[in-house]
Formats: structure tokens, sequence, C-alpha cells
């Protein structure tokens, strides 16, 4: 294993020196650095020039240039990183740790949602193969991923943006909108949950009037611009999710689990007074906290309740107390919505990862950055959405046609259970390699998105070195992204070796 | 105002020449009826001229308005170094750094009274006195001084050497060798005399204001006193160290705000945050004297043009500078009477130069030149890139002046004759014929990848080939590092961006100077340059102005086209806002938007 790695890691160091090389050549030949100043009319415009020939070394020749380049990388060893100067000096390393932090923040939460969403449609429409859900799903998830980006992005502030901010300042249904709404719920309710023609025609008609009327209802709240759940709210739905996740385990007559897991929902309501105050303007460090102890009580709760059966305790204790906590949190969140709104009137900006100036409590300042990142972060994850629910659709067709499969359905087991538990985890080893690549590909594939939505992040930094010709801020982005998608080829490999011992050579 | 002639203008106008721009007068000079809506700006005082309105007595109003010119971040404090000196920098320096002059809306200079005055007291030697405002202290309180103008003095000065290079990493450094005795008058005075060593007419435009002086010295371990008089006695080891500081002390990191301590304000904003990447938030100085910053807050943000225009509509930015495309005036005017569009001009200006360098069949022979003239379809090429977007558009005529300079009509009617205002294939014909040259080629050479030049040359090919022409196109991409300097084309077709200055297009026209790249030479255009930027008399100047430019038609130099067209917009709750072609961009005046009372 050790010699396969280190054969990897050696392959890997020079497929990106190679690639820095064609890089750095095609960078240096991709036009005139001095072109602005040359048609400059300024007078000091010799002195200009000759200070650019210093800062980017054009008085060397390229093969020297790239070798201080080089160089200044392999300080990277002793975490003493040279990445150069840009063409007007200043520290590519500076500008690189910024830039990394936004596109950072950007990706890696588009990734996780676009792997979630897209193993579990994968699944829903390997399962429903050849049905009209499949056909869609697969129509959208194609349309989406030939989008392109920066079209559907100007769709997106338009709608989502502008349109969110102009329908929040009063927002209303007209009765043909509810109409329109609760018609097209129930028809994509039905498609999903499909069976027979009379349950077809139950879900569409029991969905579209569960909206025909909750949209009304809310918006005679004032839902939109005040949320409310309350108290009351957050103990009536812990309570569902505390009863179903006993049933699911135990089955509700099973004590062992059920007093445990009323016990952490009492714990639950009892937290949410204690920790009103603390939770109306908290830090990150006190939800982790919070969180901790929210984890905490439920285990031991089931542990000291649990008897023998303290596994499945724990377990559904661990779901209430999460699901208990994630409310109280919306709750908050909820409650510190129209402050946000009086604080900016149009909640969805255009541009920026956050308003400037913006003060606010944490959750407004929260709620501002979660706006910003919302249509970015959309915008990636439907792209990549596409690639995972296919490879999840093929790699589950494909594994449901194995003997083992067919044994476990021979056993008499339940069908979620040969899904979830035989089919899935299986069929997930190849989708470790994809999302591996994925994320690697997205910190470069977000440079358009970085562009139109105004975040400052690697795609710019590569985008402006393009444009001027200055290699250095070019190759930093190469650095980042290159290792990246080469670091994470070779993390996919190992794991893959070692889910699947056929691979190792 | 050095910060000014660095002109990144040319880089967006030339390579993002995506296409067709809007272009209308920018000044009251040009007044040409523009259909489209709301194309001048809301005031709250009408502007008398292209000048700073005078908002008379008002009050800062608590508030925000958020602009931006585009993606690049703020670097530094100190713009006044190569490094930081750009006009994304000087969108933020030039707020908090006042100086003595300005430019107006047409590039016209304008003192600054905030600061104080400048006045010729005689001409031989060219001695100017500077008075400053008594009112005038730096943001900690220290008052302005002459010793700030030392300062400024001192770091435009290469003759302030260690080891025998200059101390100063500045972008100017000829000041000393024009007033080789700096500036005379009591250090914590506030009057101070220069001699030039030879006549400038530029004088007005110089910087003597920039950073305070007392910090510096101090940083230099200097007393203020101290720090004077080593300058004016060149004595750079002394003040190495200072200069050590002048050079680097103020650069931070992106996001951290430079010490308020150090980084003192003496305009009318001062900064107030920074978040890196996204936005430079200013804040009224609380110790500036003059007329009071309209509005409180004024948030400069970092977003690329192609994002202005949404953002605009969403009221996350409320003034903008996007670039002059078709789509984007387009989409602005989609936006309808949310926005105020002011389209106008920029202090860019495209040509067609001919190749002058030995051998070239254009440059020795004037008929080729006239013919060639004769059949470029000007009004065409303005009809079909420009006006689409802007009515008001105009053929340019000169090279010195602008259409919607004061002097244009003037200049132009004393240069030009109009002989080649409108196509002449036949003649160009004729003269063709003459020279026994039907079928000479044209190689047009221009910086690629540029739509707007390539179209511009497609254009004249299909008009010129009918006159017996073979029009080439040879636009590259190393235009500049290669074509030019070889001499490898016929015609070249680029743009120059005008600094503001009077002298600065001896540079270009005057023999073997360093941006003559098409090696015209004209001794009486070499000697009426001379004449022009050895004058000091406005009378004197025009009359050179019309000589050179009346040669420069005689003998073909080349033809001028267009001035290159900008684009500002604002929401149309945003008073004052007001386009200028100077490079200054549309902040020059941000200290008087004031947001209308609802």
């Amino acid at each position: 294993m050790l010699r396969f790695i280190l054969r990897r890691l050696g392959a890997s160091a020079a497929i990106l020196l190679g690639a820095s090389l064609l890089l750095y050549v095609l960078m240096v030949n991709a036009g005139d650095p001095l072109k602005d100043l040359r048609e400059s009319n300024a007078s000091n415009r010799d002195e200009l020039i000759r200070q650019r020939i210093g800062f980017m070394g054009l008085d060397q020749p390229w093969y020297q240039r790239y070798w201080t380049w080089l160089a200044g990388v392999a300080k990277c060893v002793t975490l003493n990183c040279d990445l150069g100067t840009n063409r007007s000096g200043v520290e590519v390393s500076s500008l690189l740790a910024n830039a990394a932090g936004s596109t950072l923040r950007l990706v890696v939460l588009a990734t996780v949602l676009a792997a979630v969403l897209g193993i579990a449609v994968g699944v829903l429409t390997a399962v429903r193969q050849y049905s009209g859900l499949d056909y869609s799903v697969t129509f959208l998830t194609f349309l989406f991923f030939s989008l392109p980006v920066f079209w559907a992005a100007v769709l997106l502030k338009e709608y989502l943006a502008i349109g969110y901010n102009d329908w929040i300042a009063n927002p209303a249904f007209t009765p043909a909108q509810t109409a329109v709404s609760a018609l097209l719920f129930g028809f994509v309710m039905q498609v999903v949950l499909a069976g027979s023609r009379t349950r077809r025609l139950a879900t569409f008609a029991a969905s579209a009037a569960f909206v025909a009327l909750v949209l009304p209802y809310l918006q005679w709240l004032n839902f939109f611009r005040y949320p409310q759940l309350g108290f009351g709210g957050v103990v009536v739905l812990s309570l569902a999710v505390a009863l179903s996740a006993t049933a699911t385990s135990a089955g509700l007559r099973n004590k062992l689990v059920l007093y445990p897991v009323l016990a952490t929902v009492l714990a639950g309501a009892i937290a949410y007074w204690a920790t009103f105050g603390l939770m109306e303007n908290p830090t990150w460090g006190t939800l982790a906290l919070l969180l901790a102890a929210a984890v905490a009580v439920p285990v031991v709760l089931g542990r000291v309740l649990g008897g023998h059966l303290r596994g499945r305790a724990t377990g559904a204790g661990l779901a209430t107390a999460l699901a208990m906590a994630g409310l109280t949190t919306l709750d908050h969140i909820f409650r510190a919505w129209p402050g946000f709104l009086s604080l900016k009137p149009r909640p969805i900006s255009t541009i920026g990862s956050q308003t400037p100036n913006f003060g606010g409590t944490f959750w407004e300042s929260f709620l501002d950055r979660g706006a910003q990142l919302l249509l970015p972060t959309l915008l990636l994850a439907l792209i990549s959405l596409a690639s995972y629910s296919r490879y999840t659709r093929a790699s589950m067709l494909e594994v449901g046609r194995q003997d083992y499969i067919r044994t476990a359905r021979a056993k008499g087991l339940g069908e979620r259970t040969v899904i979830l538990k035989h089919a899935l985890r299986n069929a997930l080893i190849p989708i470790a390699t994809i999302m591996a690549f994925d994320f690697a590909g997205l910190i470069g594939g977000a440079v358009v998105t970085e562009a139109v939505f105004g975040w400052k992040g690697m795609g710019e930094l590569f985008r402006t070195g393009l444009d001027q010709v200055d290699p250095a801020p070019v190759m930093a982005f190469f650095l980042v992204t290159g290792t990246a998608a080469v670091l994470f080829n070779m993390l996919a490999d190992i794991l893959y070796a070692i889910l699947d011992p056929r691979i190792r050579v | 105002m050095r910060l000014k002639r660095i002109s990144k203008a040319v880089a967006l106008g030339a390579t993002f020449a995506l296409a067709l721009s809007a272009c209308s007068p920018g000044g009251p000079a040009a007044p040409t009826g523009s259909p489209s809506a709301g194309s001048t700006g809301k005031y709250s005082v009408e502007p008398t001229n292209t000048g700073l309105a005078d908002l008379g007595d008002i009050t800062t109003a608590s508030g925000s308005i958020a602009a931006s010119i585009g993606e690049d971040e703020f670097i530094s404090y100190n713009g006044f170094t190569p490094e930081a000196n750009n006009a994304y920098n000087s969108v933020v320096t030039e707020r908090i750094q006042s100086s003595f002059s300005y430019f107006g809306t047409d590039g016209a200079v304008y003192q600054n009274p905030a600061i104080g005055s400048i006045e010729k007291v005689s001409d031989s030697p060219l001695t100017i006195k500077y008075t400053i405002n008594p009112d005038a202290v730096w943001s900690d309180g220290t008052p302005i001084t002459t010793a700030d103008a030392v300062l400024a003095w001192a770091l435009q000065n290469a003759n302030l050497t260690v080891d025998g290079k200059p101390i100063f990493n500045s972008v100017a450094q000829d000041l000393g060798d024009q007033v080789p005795k700096g500036p005379k008058g009591e250090a914590s005075g506030k009057e101070f005399t220069l001699v030039y060593a030879e006549p400038n007419p530029d004088w007005e435009i110089q910087s003597l204001l920039i950073h305070p002086a007392h910090i510096v010295a101090e940083q230099g371990g200097l007393s203020t006193a101290e720090f004077v008089a080593a300058a004016l006695a060149g004595d750079g080891a002394k003040l190495e160290k200072a200069a050590d500081f002048w050079n680097t002390g103020w650069n931070t990191d992106p996001g951290t705000v430079p010490d308020p301590a150090l980084a003192l304000s003496s305009g009318p904003y001062k900064i107030d945050s920074w978040e890196a990447g996204q936005s430079i938030t200013l804040t009224a100085n609380d110790k500036w004297w003059g007329t009071p910053a309209a509005t409180e807050k004024l948030v400069i943000r970092f977003a690329a043009a192609d994002t202005h225009v949404q953002a605009l509509q969403n009221a996350d930015l409320d003034v903008v500078e996007p670039q002059a495309t078709i789509d984007t005036v387009a989409q602005l005017e989609g936006l309808g009477d949310d926005v105020q569009i002011l389209a106008g001009d920029t202090l860019s200006w495209e040509h067609l130069d001919f190749n002058f360098a030995e051998g070239n069949k254009f440059g020795g022979n004037p008929e080729l030149r006239q013919a060639f003239a004769l059949c470029v379809p000007r009004q065409q090429i303005v009809d079909n890139l420009i006006k689409p977007l802007n009515p008001g558009a105009q053929v340019m005529n000169a090279r010195e002046v602008f259409p919607f300079q004061e002097n244009y009509g003037d200049v132009v009617s004393a240069a030009y004759s109009g002989q080649y205002d409108a196509v002449d294939i036949e003649g160009a014909k004729r003269i063709l014929e003459e020279q026994n040259a039907t079928g000479v080629k044209v190689r047009i050479g221009y910086n690629a990848p540029n739509p707007r030049r390539t179209d511009v040359v497609a254009m004249i090919k299909s008009s010129c080939d009918q006159a017996g022409f073979e029009v080439v196109d040879v636009g590259s991409g190393d235009f500049f590092s290669k074509t030019l300097p070889n001499g490898d084309y016929d015609v070249a077709l680029y743009a120059w961006s005008s600094s503001g200055q009077i002298t600065s297009g001896e540079n270009i026209y005057a023999t073997g100077k360093p941006q003559n790249y098409s090696q015209y030479s004209n001794r009486d255009v070499d000697a009426a340059w001379r004449k022009l930027a050895t004058s000091l008399d406005p009378a004197v100047q025009l009359e050179q102005t019309k000589a050179i430019e009346k040669l420069l038609w005689e003998d073909l130099h080349g033809i001028p086209l267009f001035a290159h067209p900008g684009i500002t917009a604002a929401r149309a709750d945003v008073l004052n806002v007001r386009r200028t072609a100077a490079q200054s961009t549309v902040l020059w005046n941000a200290e008087q938007w004031l947001r209308a009372p609802r």
C-alpha cells in the first residue's frame, strides 16, 4: 500500500511540474504585458514601463522567470512560499489567501449540496427507471448541466434576487398565483410519490389542497415578513420527530426507547428557554458548545435509560435532539428576520459576499451572508447536479443487477433495506472518485460564477492575471487548483484501493 | 494630478471595446439633442461650468451612497507609488487627499479654493505663488503648511539619492529638475513660491500637496523642521528612513484599514472600513473645513463592470461606470425611470497614423496618403459604430483638442477645411491612377483582439478597395511589441489617452521623440511645439496648437477618428452625479452626491 501511495505521489508531482511549465509558457505568450502602458500618453510612462519590467522580470528570458517562480514555490516546503508579485508589485501570496478563503466558502457548500441532492435524485431515478419521473429529472439535470453559467446567473439575479426583493417589499399572492402553485405542487408530488391511478389522484388532490390553503394562510399571518415558529411550534414538531424516530427504531410501545427520547424532548424544551438570551445574539463558539450539549444529552440519556436497547435509544434520541436544536435555531433566525429586513430592505444583493458596513446582530449578519451565498451556491450546485445524479443512477442500476442483491431480496429483506443498505453503499464507491474530481473542478469552474456575483475569489485572480498577461497570479491559481485536482484524485484512488481490494496493484 | 495621467481608461476602452459604444458630448460645449431618456443628470444645484458646482451652505446628510467603477481592489493610502498608481486606487485617495487643482468634466483645469490658490507672479523665471487656506488641517488637527509642499516636492525629486538611487519610489521624478530650489517659504507657514528653471505651461497641475509631512518626518525620526531642511538641502541620507516609511509604511494587507493616526485625510472624506475583495467605505472627515460632504458615507464597491446594471437595478449600487457597450446601454435604458444615464466622451481618441519610416510607400508619398484619407469613411464609422448608442457622437477633426472642449471649433476652423469630411472614391481613384499605384496594399495594424477596431478596418476596406487600394487587416496581439516598433504596417489604428497636460503631444509629433512611433518629422512642427512648450501665454499656446494641427493636416500625419465613448449611470434618486471625460472617473465630485429627499 505504501509503495502504491508513493508511486501515485511521484506521478502527481511530475504531472504538476509538467503542467506548470506548459501553463507558464502559454501565459508568457498570451500577449503583451506592457500594452496599456505603450498606448499611454503619461509623461512618466518610461518610468512606469521600467518599473513593471522590474516587477515582472521581463528583462529575463522566460525560462529564467519560470525557474525563479519554481524556486519560490519550492520554498513552500519550509512553509515560506514565495509566489512572486503581480505586475504592480503586490505580493501574490496575500492576494491568494483572501481569494482562496472566499472561493472555498462558495465551493464547499455547493459541492455538499450537489452531492447530497444529486445522489438522492440518482437513487430515486434508478429505482423508478424509465418512469415519467426518470425522464423528466434526466431532462432537467441535463438542462441545468448545459446552462451557460453567466446567462443562468443573470436569470437567477433577475428573478431570485431582483424579483424576490420587489416581492418581499409587499409579499402577496394573487389567486391565480396560488392556484398555479397548488396545481404545480400537486402534479410534482404525484409524479414523485407515484403509485396507482387512484393513489396519484389522491396525492395530487391532497397536495394541491394543502398549498391552496397554506399560501393564503401564510399571507394572512404576514409570514414572509414576520415568520414565526415559537416555542409551541418547536415542541410540537420535535415531538413528531421523537415519536417517528421511536416508531422506526423500536416501536412506540418500547418504553426503553420511548422514555429517553421523550426525556430528550423535555430537556430540549428546558434548553429552549434556558438558552433563549444566549441564542438571541450568539457567537460561533457558543453555537458549537450548544451543539455539543445537544449531542451529549441524548447520548447520556440513552445510555442511562436505554437498558439493553441503549444503542437504539441513543440513535433515536440523537435524531430528536438534532432536529430540536435545528428547529430552535430556525426559530431564532425567524425572530431575526424582521430586523434583518429593516436593515436590508432588499435582502438579496446581486453582488458581493456580504453587505458593506452591515452591522446587525449575529443572526442578522448570518442572514446577510446567507442571502449572498444563496444564488452562487445554487448555481454551482445546479450545474454539478447532473453528473452526480447520472453517475449514481448508472451505478445503482449496475449494482442492482448483482447476485447479492437478488440474494438479499430472496432472503425476504424489505425493499428499503435492499436499496439503501446493500445497493447504495456499494454504488457509492465510484461516486467517491467523482466527488474528489468535482471538488477540484469546481474551484476552477467557479471562475465565471465568482465574477458574475462579484466574489473576489480564485477565479478573479485567474481572470485578471490572464487579462493583464501577468503570470504570477495565474500560476498561483494553477498551484491551488492543480494541486487540489491532483491531490483529490490521488485521495480518491487511495480510498478506492482501500474500499476495493481488487484495485490494488 | 499626475495620478490622473496614468491611463487605465485606455486599457478599458481599448481592450474591452467589445463594441460599439455610447458617445455623446460630455460638457455643455457641444450641445446635441440626445434622445435617450434622462441623459442629463439631476442636480440639487445646477452646475454653471465644467468645474465643481457651488452647493452653498449644506450639512452632511446621514446615509450612504454606493458606487463602483470596476472590480479592482484598493491598494494603498499612498497612491503615488507605481505599485498603487491607477484609477481604481485614485478613486479612494482623491477623496481623502485634496490637491490645489483638479480637472473639470471637459479636462479643463480648475483651482481648488478649499486648499488654497495658485498664482503666477512672474514669467521669467516662471514663479508661482501658492497660498494655503488658513483653515486647512489634516484629520489629526495639524495645519497643512509649506512643509507638506516640501514633502510633495521632495518625493518627486529624483536628485534626492542614496548610492545614486532616488530614495522615493514615486511615479513622478522630475519636479526636482524643474524646480531645483524647492518650495520657498516658512516651513510652518501657509505661503510658498516655486521658481521653475524652464517655462512650464503645465504649472497649474503640479502636485504640491500629497501626504502629511509631519507624519513622514516623525516616522523617519526627524522633526518636521529637520525634514524640510534636509529635503531642501538635498540630504538624501538623512531622509532615507523617512523615505522608506513613505515607500511602504502606509501599505496594508487587503482589508486592513491603514492606521488612522498615520493615514491622515486632507479631503472631505476619510477611510472608515475596508472589506477585502468587496468594498471600501469612506466617511465624512470631521476635520474638513470646506463645503462638507453631502452624504456621510461613500461606499466604493469592487464589482466587475458586467454586474453593474443589475446591481443598479437592485439598488446594490447607486452610481456605476460600466464599459460602454451597446448591450450595457440597452440594458440601462430598459431600467426606465429608475436610473439616469449619463453618456459622454472620454479623453481617449482613436486615430489612423501613417508610417513615415524610411522606405514606406505612404510616408514618402503625400498623394497616396491623401487618396487614402479621401476614401476612409469616417462619418460612416461614427454613424455605424458609435451613433446607434448616441446620436451626439461626431467625427473628430483635431488631435490636441476634443470636440467637447471649448477651443475645438476655433482650432478646427483654423486647421482643417473639411476636405476629408465626405468619402470621395472617384477622387481617390484618380490620384491612385495618376500615381500609377492602383492595387497598392495598405496594411492596417492594431492591437487584436478588438472587435470595434476589426469593424473599423472592415469598413475602411469596403470603401477604399473600391478606389483601388487593397486593404489588409494585420491586427495582431503583438501590435505594440512588434508591428509598431518594427514598422511592419502602413497605417496604425490605435488610441491616445490625453493626460490633460498641454505639452504631452510634443512626445508624439516632434522628431525623434519617444512616442513618435510613426517616425514623423517636420521641422515646422518641431519648432511650433518648442514654442508651445516654452510659452506661458494661453493665446500663444492656442496659436501654436492651431499651427500644429494645420501642419499635421497638411502633411496628413494621420487621420483622427473619434473620441472614445464612456457611460455612467446612477439611481434616479441620487443628485449631482456628473460624468467627466477626465480620468478621475465619475467619482470626481462624489462629495457632492446626495440622495434626493423623498
